[in-house]
């Protein structure tokens, strides 16, 4: 909504001269600091809020939502919130935490101002309308172009007139109206997007682009996600940073293994091979994150008398983490992982391996997703109660595979009936991927209480809760042992075969 | 959103008082606060300075087709805003009487702005009537203030009598109100009141000069006198109650 003014050449005194003239009262100008925060990935941009630090003589947060609804503030002295446990228990840490989740809130844009309140009352001597006057915005970049002055309409709720009327005084003087607030206008002059970073695997594709030139974009879009979370991830920022890096990095090795006869043999077994180290690299720190993360979760069944039993144990897992993150950061930011990135990239920018009879990406995909859809069915059928628990991991890698291509390969499918059969394949990814969280936390925890006993570090008590822990992720594996059967026969169904089999066809035919 | 009401048989208490500075302590740690003043008096819309009109008056509002959003207002305190109160509302209990189920309709007529506040205070008129019962059908917790006066917990027993028959009844949250400490028998009374009433905020309001300016400055203590007693007995008042909503 237009709710802002500017112009180049007019002074702001003008704006003001004309305020007063209609009988707003003017306060004296307060300098003042206006941090913005959000998730990498804009959560609460997103959900159409907008959290902001102001610094002036007491410092606030706000959290504003569309026009029209009312803004949230909160006095805050600390340093600025990271997570939604760093808020004091109450509705405005509550509704970002739910937002934010396991994201860090990280400071974007910031900026300066001298800003005056102007505003007029009725006979009551309530405020009916403001105009918020920010004159020298100011940026750390000393290169940035901004306004001298940014006029801020601020509406309340019940007095649409006198906004509308405050509004068109302004728009009157000739001054240039704008969307949003100062610091939209602020973000708009600094060229920055307050849109954040999303990992979406799925790029625009055509059915009939040759093959090589497909994959390419494909993998493309993945190493960029590498590479925007890779500083994130370095310095441990939040868990989100390492696991959309995994996830692009897994992501790039399935393309990659489902490359042969498209990309040059060499180079595809090169990269293959270098993500998969990427790959290793970053497992047991993904892990010991999923155990941090769902430790209060899994531990609550146990309902302990007194829940400092086990304090030693999630220290001990904590440390594990952090160890395992310094080698993480240490190995990722060497020159060997820079290196991979930069050959990479470049190789996927460049022209080199195209083949004199390119071949067109629609048929050739289709083909792929119905034998990896294929290979799913068959080994899921195989499964019986006697099968060994790898083969539920293997089947789980066999889906994996299927749904990489399902994302990355997207673009070619129409989204409806993609989304509906991912969904489906969904349902049986999350039991087979509990089932494996179970198994390998259950492996975790023997190791650990082993270790802890030997160094005699842990007391009786502490084993025995970790024994009954060890019972209740034993029963969980169980449980979605139990439950795969159904799962894999939702799964497996002719409807199932039907909805993925209409779609190949298309593409074959085009 | 959550939603309490002040609300006591007895008037002159301190509901509206109540009502307008948890409002603002609310506000102050972060909460979207709507004020709906139920009191024909309008007492909580002239504190804050609103307008006293409904639009269509109590009969459109709690008609079939009434609406709290219209009738919406700001404040000068920007995260707290106001459905006034006009003197159509001595007639609120006629209109409610016409609708099916008049125990819910103010429980109805919130639904739709729930999303948009954090918590609904609701100021109601000294009475018990259909629109208190509408107001305990809508409200979680009621802060009923209590002045230190014999036979005062008379209309607290009488209140909490008539909920025990209620099904999904608001919890009774009551609050010392005008206590003063240096009167012998105000602590007296204080003290058997705690006793027995475990439910009993520990914060007591003093009485207070402050407050009673709140007519004349028409805004909050916590605006008029930052740093009184009073405002920090709100305050605290303010932390308990928001630690029983948010639990
Ligand atoms: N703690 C206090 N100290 C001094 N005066 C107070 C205090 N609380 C309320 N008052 C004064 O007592 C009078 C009644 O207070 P208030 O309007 O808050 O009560 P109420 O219960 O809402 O009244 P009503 O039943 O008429 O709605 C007002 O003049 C108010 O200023
Ligand atoms: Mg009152």
């Amino acid at each position: 909504m237009q709710s802002s003014f500017t112009h180049p050449d007019r002074a702001a005194s003008s704006v003001l001269r004309s305020l007063t003239a209609i009988g707003f009262q003017v306060e004296l100008p307060v300098a003042a600091t206006c941090v913005l925060l959000d998730t990498f990935d804009a959560r609460l941009h997103r959900a159409g809020l907008r959290l902001e630090y102001r610094g002036g003589e007491v410092g606030e947060l706000v959290l504003a939502g569309p026009a029209g609804t009312p803004t949230a503030y909160l006095a805050w002295a600390k340093e600025l919130p990271r997570f939604g446990s760093d808020f004091p228990i109450g509705p405005f840490g509550q509704r970002v935490a739910s937002l934010s989740e396991e994201r860090a809130l990280i400071p974007g844009l910031a900026f300066t101002t001298h800003t005056r309140v102007a505003s007029q009352r009725d006979r009551r001597g309530k405020v009916v309308v403001s105009v918020l006057l920010h004159e020298r915005p100011s940026v750390d970049d000393a290169e940035a172009e901004l306004p001298s002055w940014v006029a801020e309409v601020v509406g309340v709720v019940g007095h649409d007139t006198e906004r509308a009327e405050a509004f068109d005084r302004l728009a009157r003087l000739g001054l240039v109206p704008t969307n949003g607030t100062v610091a939209d206008v602020v973000a708009r002059a600094m060229g920055s997007s307050l849109e954040g970073h999303t990992s979406v695997p799925t790029i625009a594709l055509d059915a009939q682009q040759d093959a090589l030139s497909a994959y390419r974009a494909v993998l493309l879009n993945l190493v960029s996600t590498v590479r925007v979370n890779l500083p994130g991830t370095l310095a441990n920022t939040d868990p989100e940073f390492l696991h959309e890096l995994r996830v692009a990095v897994r992501r790039t090795r399935s393309v990659l293994s489902q490359g042969r006869g498209v990309l040059p043999e060499d180079v595809r077994l090169h990269f293959a091979t270098a993500f998969g180290q990427l790959g290793t690299l970053t497992g047991p720190a993904r892990d010991l994150d999923v155990y941090v993360m769902g430790w209060d979760l899994m531990v609550a069944p146990l309902r302990l008398p007194d829940p400092r039993v086990l304090v030693r144990v999630r220290g001990e897992i904590e440390r594990r983490r952090r160890a395992a993150h310094a080698i993480l950061s240490v190995e990722l930011g060497g020159e060997a992982c820079r290196q991979t990135l930069e050959d990479w990239s470049g190789w996927l920018a460049g022209t080199e391996g195209v083949q004199p009879k390119p071949k067109p990406i629609g048929p050739w995909m289709a083909r792929r997703i119905a034998k990896a859809h294929a290979r799913v069915v068959a080994h899921g059928r195989a499964i019986t109660p006697a099968s060994p628990p790898e083969a539920l991991h293997d089947l789980r890698k066999d889906a994996k595979k299927l749904r990489y291509l399902l994302e990355c390969f997207g673009g070619l499918l129409p989204r409806k009936g993609r989304k509906a059969f991912v969904g489906q394949l969904k349902v049986l990814q999350d039991n087979l991927g509990e089932h494996q969280d179970a198994e390998v936390q259950l492996a975790e925890l023997r190791m650990l209480a082993h270790d802890l006993h030997a160094r005699a570090s842990v007391d009786t008590d502490a084993l025995l809760a970790m024994g009954r822990l060890s019972d209740l992720l034993d029963r969980r594996r169980r449980e979605q042992r139990e439950l795969f059967v159904e799962r894999f026969a939702s799964y497996d169904t002719n409807a199932n075969a039907i909805m993925l089999t209409t779609m190949l066809d298309a593409l074959e035919q085009r | 959103m959550k939603v309490a009401a002040t609300y006591s048989i007895k008037g002159g208490v301190g509901k509206t008082s109540t009502a307008v500075n948890l409002a603002f302590e609310a506000a102050r740690e972060g909460a979207r606060v709507l004020v709906w003043d139920l009191d024909p008096q309008g007492a909580a819309t002239f504190l804050f300075r609103v307008r006293p009109k409904v639009r269509g008056g109590s009969r459109r509002m709690v008609g079939a087709r009434g609406e709290l959003a219209s009738n919406i207002r700001g404040s000068n305190l920007s995260p707290v805003h106001v459905v006034p109160a006009d003197f159509s509302l001595r007639h609120l209990d006629l209109h409610l009487k016409k609708r099916a189920r008049p125990s819910r309709r103010l429980a109805d007529l919130l639904a739709p702005v729930q999303d948009l506040y954090d918590i609904a205070l609701l100021d109601c008129p000294p009475s018990i009537s259909l629109a208190s019962e509408s107001v305990f059908g809508a409200a979680e917790a009621l802060l009923v203030p209590v002045v230190p006066a014999t036979l005062a917990t008379r209309t607290l027993t009488q209140l909490v009598d008539f909920l025990d028959d209620q099904e999904d009844a608001p919890s009774v949250l009551p609050i010392l109100s005008m206590v003063d400490r240096r009167r012998r028998l105000h602590k007296e009374l204080a003290e058997s009141l705690a006793a027995d009433w475990p439910e009993l905020l520990t914060t007591a309001i003093p009485a207070a000069a402050v407050i009673e300016r709140m007519g004349l400055e028409r805004a909050p203590v916590g605006i008029s006198a930052p740093s009184s007693p009073a405002t920090r007995a709100y305050r605290a008042l303010w932390a308990e109650v928001s630690a029983r909503l948010w639990a």
